[in-house]
């Protein structure tokens, strides 16, 4: 089996990343026990300060993660139907919220609750790695999306996460699949190619066949050595 | 006639003021898209008439007849007086009239080079999305063809339709060509459903989906490609007749 230590370098970034969405998830929950304790309806304006637990995750991982932070389960909060408490930055100084549709008469309505990210941990109650797929709600780029049930007097309120930009994991990826006899290709749970080391086979197309030679863990991906009829495109692969 | 003089009726075409034609529809467009676009919402002043000349480039007289358009259009109102000035109206769901104006503005020719523009990447995204979708791709499709399928309003049916395929775009894995729809859709979102007068024509439209997704879902790429392409130019046909009664009419 591949033990390579590029690959738990992959793996210990996302498990970082996943204890701040936690940490996240963990704060919105103790805002909305503390609402109740108080009986007090739940607002828009409380949920803003996870905006410092936010900025820091993004701090921590500059260039990595293109946004953090949470949403709230419909009717969950008093004044808004749907909310979104996401931020985003460019650089590290430059976090700011980001601002989406949530009207439902209007014609840019942006309904999260659909989403795969939203529904996996809601329906599971544990977190959830979807992706890599076109974000065209949030970040409009090519990420994955770790999120994690948020949950308050047993009762699941909302989704914590962070979107992690997937060309950024990709490059966290190859030179561990470089490292292998064969060409290989790190496959999402789905089977969704994430990094390969053949020319022929990109991110984002569905995964060929291939023997598992590793799996990540806490991660629901795989390493697959690829098939030997791609071999002759191995011409095409930037030195290493 | 010495050579190189410039005969009368030439000198009248080559001189004629702008304002005739082109300029005011071009300044009427700008607003309407900026209208449609949500860019001026509804009950803003719009600057003063001589600023908002200037602001264009264009005469004052281009200005009245490019606000005169809008005003046939429902698009804007004046009210004299203090207080007064142009409004912009733009109310939640356009006005078929508004859409009528806004589709007439158009060339045959900008019609059918948008048409060709949303076939060739529509087509591309469907071929794709063929290649590459996963079964949760295709069930999130399924969803998006069945909200259209239950849209009540021209609104709803415009909103459930981009999202359709801007979602067979993302199936194609594509960060480019959603965003391509995007702005495809933003420029003649409104317009797509206008044509589609008869219970028959919307039941014809939602017949395409469903084959043009069994493609998707079976892993046909051509097939998708193909029936993707068609889809749009039926749609594009659709429209180029609708301007053509409508041009008739006035």
């Amino acid at each position: 089996m591949l033990t390579s230590a590029e690959l738990t370098s992959l793996v210990s970034r996302i498990e970082r990343i996943l204890s701040g969405v936690e940490r996240i998830g963990a704060l919105v929950a103790s805002i909305a026990a503390d609402a109740d304790g108080h009986g007090r309806a739940l607002c828009r304006e409380d949920i803003g300060s996870i905006r410092l637990l936010a900025a820091e995750l993004l701090s921590d991982h500059p260039g990595f993660i293109a946004g953090a932070g949470a949403v709230l389960a419909p009717g969950v909060l008093a004044d808004a139907p749907q909310w979104l408490e996401w931020w985003w930055a460019e650089t590290p100084a430059t976090v700011q919220r980001l601002r989406v549709d949530l009207d439902p008469a209007s014609a840019d309505y942006s309904d999260y609750t659909t989403t795969e990210w939203y529904r996996t941990p809601e329906r599971s109650g544990r977190w959830s790695i979807i992706g890599p797929y076109v974000d065209y709600i949030c970040t409009h780029q090519y990420t994955f999306t770790l999120s994690a049930p948020v949950r308050c007097a047993g009762r699941f309120i909302g989704v914590a996460g962070a979107d992690i930009l997937a060309a950024q994991v990709e490059r966290l990826a190859l030179p561990a699949l470089h490292a292998q006899a064969a060409d290989a290709v790190l496959v999402s749970a789905a089977g969704r190619v994430i990094a390969s080391t053949a020319a022929a086979v990109t991110p984002g197309m569905i995964a060929p066949p291939g023997r598992v030679i590793a799996d990540l863990g806490t991660l629901p991906w795989q390493v697959r050595e690829l098939a030997t009829p791609l071999r002759p495109l191995q011409l095409l692969r930037p030195a290493s | 006639m010495a050579p190189g003089a410039v005969t009368t009726a030439r000198a009248r075409a080559l001189f004629a003021p702008l304002d005739a034609g082109g300029r005011a529809e071009t300044v009427a467009r700008r607003l309407v898209q900026a209208i449609t676009l949500g860019l001026l919402l509804d009950g803003e002043r719009l600057p003063a008439e001589s600023e908002l000349a200037d602001q264009f480039g264009v005469s004052p007289v281009t200005l009245r007849g490019a606000l005169a358009t809008l005003r046939a259009m429902g698009l804007v109102r004046t009210r004299r007086g203090r207080g007064g000035g142009t409004f912009v109206c733009a109310p939640d769901e356009p006005r078929p009239a508004q859409l009528e104006g806004m589709l007439t503005l158009l060339s045959a020719h900008e019609l059918r080079d948008i048409g060709d523009n949303r076939a060739a990447i529509a087509g591309a995204a469907a071929r794709l999305a063929a290649e590459r979708a996963l079964p949760a791709d295709i069930s999130a499709l399924g969803e998006h063809a069945a909200r259209l399928r239950c849209a009540g309003s021209v609104t709803e049916r415009r909103r459930a339709d981009a999202r359709l395929h801007m979602e067979i775009a993302a199936a194609a894995q594509s960060p480019r060509l959603v965003r391509a729809e995007m702005e495809l859709w933003s420029e003649i979102g409104d317009l797509v459903w206008l044509p589609t007068a008869s219970a028959g024509d919307v039941a014809a439209i939602e017949a395409e989906h469903d084959e043009l997704l069994t493609a998707i879902a079976s892993q046909r790429p051509e097939l998708a490609r193909d029936l993707a392409e068609r889809h749009v130019l039926r749609e594009t046909e659709r429209l180029l007749a609708l301007r053509l009664r409508l041009a008739q009419a006035c």
